[in-house]
């Protein structure tokens, strides 16, 4: 009876199998899809692609830059793109990857979405003003013992242009261990006057892909690629107060952003809470301590909330919420800027509420 | 064994640089299902749950994550935490997303457990342990040993 059991489980896996595979030959080799036409945003931009790619490659090809950071294999879910018409039914790859209210929307993850007929779609305006460049590693130095700053020199486009606050999405190439490329995003910590420059602050993440290969593979002198610049936190047009918080890697929008003000103002009245564990977590102390001495409206405030037996730390000390909430008084009108692990974030966002900053002046970029 | 489609799917996304840069598996090459029973079985031998050993850990990431990477105490343990940037989806899919960073445990004696937040899940979840070998695989025992948990408890 077990011998039947297990043949008749073996024919059964045997033949699914088969047919999977004889349906993924037939999509690759026999499907034609014909020319289709992508239209995005209702007629701002369209084009004819071939079909029969996946939807996120069509936008690529066309120059079109969808955030995506597992390189199109269905894991990261970054790469999510709203189809208005065409987009047919949501493949069963997509859907874990996806809300019920995403699929009422009728957004599809776009790596996991083929072209096989013309498709009307939605991007954010900002996406298409995002460009590929190809760069050089000018500089790799050790910030801390688990931070590198990357500066790399732009080739192909030679210059690039984004607020404080943008980040790029960086390739990261196969290397040993890793067999296909991925994406990974990082602030831009250089200001924007650099224009022919990119600096990156890059905490070694453990186990993590990009991170090892920028810690243990990345040489001065290597071309690089990326894609940029995304996002949406930056300064508000207001003349309120700010407080910014950061800890880690998130220092790299505000070192961008306090240099940028610096040159071009706004001279907006800024403290800014930097925390650390250790000393030998903490970096740029000493450019942000000028700064704080050279500019009348800005504040550094760096904390440590652990400090080590010889560190000789004479500054503020604690978890940087609890510095927060000794450092800063009424908080009323003025704005918060956040940027660092998602539990640090979460954590200053109560700080500030309970400082009287309401949650539409806090904004920030949580690692996530 | 012949893997069903299904499992060799999961056994692509688990193997090293897809999803993480060491994958989840380490040098077992038990196809996974296996690797669940075999810990299953252990687990009910020590007298606890999954659910117990995921709810022990997660307090544990908790308690990390509050301090910001400075050690906090939990279970008579140090706790620290390293968050990173970026999330990285559990291999079966239909999970959501998990911060990544990465939690490590001592006890008193210096011995040590690294987990990630995606570790607490794929235990709760899918009574997945990882693989022999694999940098975050958790054995059952020595985690009840040093969470107090079981009939380890104040081993």
């Amino acid at each position: 009876m077990l011998e039947v059991v297990l043949i008749a489980s073996g024919v059964v896996v045997a033949v699914s199998g088969g047919l999977s595979i004889l349906l993924l030959v037939a999509e690759r080799y026999l499907a034609n899809y014909g020319e289709c036409r992508i239209d995005i945003n209702r007629g701002e931009r369209d084009f004819t692609v071939k079909g029969g790619e996946t939807l996120l490659m069509s936008l690529k090809n066309e120059g079109i830059f969808v955030p995506s950071a597992c390189g199109g294999r269905g894991t990261c879910a970054y790469c999510k793109v709203t189809i208005l018409e065409g987009g047919g039914v949501v493949a069963p790859t997509e859907l874990p990857l996806l809300t019920d209210q995403e699929v009422r929307d009728n957004v599809r993850i776009s790596c996991q979405c083929k072209v096989r007929n013309d498709l009307k779609i939605s991007l954010p305006e900002a996406l298409l003003s995002v460009q590929e460049y190809r760069g050089v590693v000018e500089r790799i130095r050790d910030l801390t013992h688990d931070i590198k700053e990357v500066r790399i020199r732009l080739v192909e486009p030679d210059a690039i242009e984004f607020t404080p606050g943008q980040y790029i999405q960086l390739e990261a190439p196969p290397y040993e261990g890793s067999k296909e490329s991925v994406f990974r995003a990082y602030s831009i910590s250089s200001p924007p006057d650099d224009a022919g420059h990119i600096e990156l602050i890059i905490r070694l993440v453990p186990d993590g892909i990009c991170t090892t290969w920028v810690f243990e593979h990345l040489a001065e002198g290597d071309e690089v690629t990326f894609t940029g610049p995304f996002g949406e936190f930056r300064l508000s047009g207001t003349d309120a107060e700010m407080f910014w918080i950061a800890g880690g890697s998130g220092m790299a929008p505000f070192w961008s952003l306090v240099r940028h003000m610096k040159a071009h103002g706004p001279q907006r009245k800024t403290t800014y809470f930097f925390g650390a564990v250790a000393r030998r977590d903490m970096f740029l102390l000493d450019e942000l301590r000028a700064l704080e001495k050279e500019l009348n409206w800005f504040r550094f405030v760096p904390a440590l909330s652990s400090p080590a037996e010889g560190d000789d730390w004479d500054g503020e000390t604690g978890l940087i919420t609890e510095v927060v909430d000794r450092g800063v008084g009424g908080g009323e009108g003025k704005e918060g800027y956040l940027c660092g692990s998602p539990g640090m974030i979460d954590a200053a966002i109560k700080a500030l509420n309970a400082k009287g900053i309401t949650e539409e002046r806090i904004f920030f970029d949580k690692f996530a | 064994m012949k893997l069903t489609p299904q499992d060799q799917a999961l056994a692509e996304r688990m193997a090293p640089g897809v999803l993480s840069r060491d994958g989840f598996l380490g040098r077992d090459h038990r196809p996974v299902s296996e690797i669940v029973a075999t810990d299953a079985t252990a687990v009910e031998a020590l007298g606890v749950t999954h659910a117990e050993i995921a709810a022990a850990l997660a307090e544990a990431r908790d308690t990390a994550i509050e301090a910001f990477g400075a050690p906090a105490e939990v279970r008579g343990l140090k706790a620290t935490c390293i968050e990173a940037r970026g999330r990285i989806v559990c291999p079966w899919g239909g999970c959501g997303g998990f911060d990544k960073g990465e939690i490590v445990l001592t006890g008193p004696d210096g011995e040590t457990l690294a987990f990630t937040p995606l570790s607490v899940h794929l235990i709760a979840r899918h009574g997945f342990y990882q693989g022999r070998g694999s940098r975050y695989r958790i054995e059952p025992g020595k985690a009840c040993r040093m969470l107090g948990l079981g009939g380890e408890k104040g081993g």
